[in-house]
């Protein structure tokens, strides 16, 4: 039998041209988290965050909650970002927070193209995609596709 | 509003009848799908076997991911993994996908023998739990300062000399 299972569930919502809104879960036996956080897509700065913790290992877990606060600034494109989350938010907060915060931070751009061929498939259905995404790809070089 | 981007990520650990872990990572969003196979040897975490495939829309520079994922065979999953991952699947050459599928897989794999020390300690309550917590910091000192619940000014961390 499977002993232990872990899902994550991102999604990402484009409030508008300039934010994305991603909401990440995390559950798994042990765990489960969830956190909504808005994105501007040119930088990737995160400008707001909330989180919450539904299931977790002991009566002081949700005092991670306020930390996360700490995480809007932060830029999910700067060297390093994922060491900076996991050292802001996981070490002083819950590591499971800066894990969800980390996987949309790995969905920025995967979004971003998806939002990209969606749009350009609306006007021409029969694109050729393999194409599409080369192309977008070598367009943006400041993209992390994970 | 509709959404217009979506991935589930799952990762499974399932022990096998010869005591090895077989772990499955899959992936699937709007343009990629992949899934990667770990079976992992006790007692001392050895990779002894490696795959991937990835499929849909698979960026050019990851299409040797199916060789990449070879050179783990023979890694213990232990300290200084994320180290050698990089070395071993970063870098240009490399594909980061296959970097975060390996690490989410042997953090599952430690996740899975977490979980009987956790459910033993549900049944444990106020300071008999406190307690429990502490013994479980002492065998894992890695756990001092790495969340809220085990900083220094924490109940749990009081009373602990460390």
């Amino acid at each position: 039998m499977i002993t232990l299972n872990r899902s994550h569930v991102i999604s990402g919502e484009f409030l508008n041209a300039q934010t994305i809104r991603f909401n990440g879960i995390q559950d798994d036996h042990i765990y489960s988290m969830e956190i909504t956080m808005d994105v501007r897509i040119s930088d990737g700065e995160i400008l707001a965050i909330e989180g919450k913790m539904k299931r977790y290992t002991n009566s002081f877990c949700p005092q991670a909650e306020p930390i996360l606060q700490t995480a809007v600034g932060m830029s999910l494109r700067e060297e390093g970002w994922e060491r900076r989350v996991m050292k802001e938010i996981g070490r002083k907060g819950c590591e499971h927070f800066a894990e969800i915060i980390t996987e949309c931070g790995h969905c920025l751009d995967q979004a971003r193209l998806s939002e990209a061929m969606w749009e350009s498939l609306q006007n021409d259905p029969g694109l050729d995609q393999e194409q599409f995404i080369q192309s977008w790809i070598d367009g943006h070089p400041e993209i992390q596709l994970a | 509003m509709t959404i217009r981007f979506l991935r589930n990520k799952v990762v499974e650990v399932e022990p096998q009848s010869d005591g090895s872990l077989s772990v499955s990572w899959r992936l699937s969003d709007d343009l990629l799908k992949a899934e990667v196979n770990l079976k992992v040897q006790l007692p001392d975490l050895e990779i002894v076997d490696a795959e991937a495939e990835l499929e849909r829309h698979v960026p050019r520079a990851w299409h040797s991911a199916g060789e990449l994922i070879k050179k783990m065979k023979g890694v213990r999953i232990g300290s200084g993994l994320r180290k050698i991952v990089q070395g071993l699947l970063g870098g240009p050459d490399g594909c980061a996908l296959l970097a975060h599928a390996v690490l989410e897989s042997a953090n599952a794999v430690i996740l899975n023998f977490t979980r009987p020390v956790v459910q033993a300690g549900e049944k444990l309550e106020g300071e008999e739990k406190l307690e429990s917590i502490r013994e479980m910091v002492k065998a894992n000192p890695r756990l001092i300062r790495s969340c809220v619940a085990f900083q220094d000014d924490s109940p749990i961390m009081q009373g602990l000399d460390l």
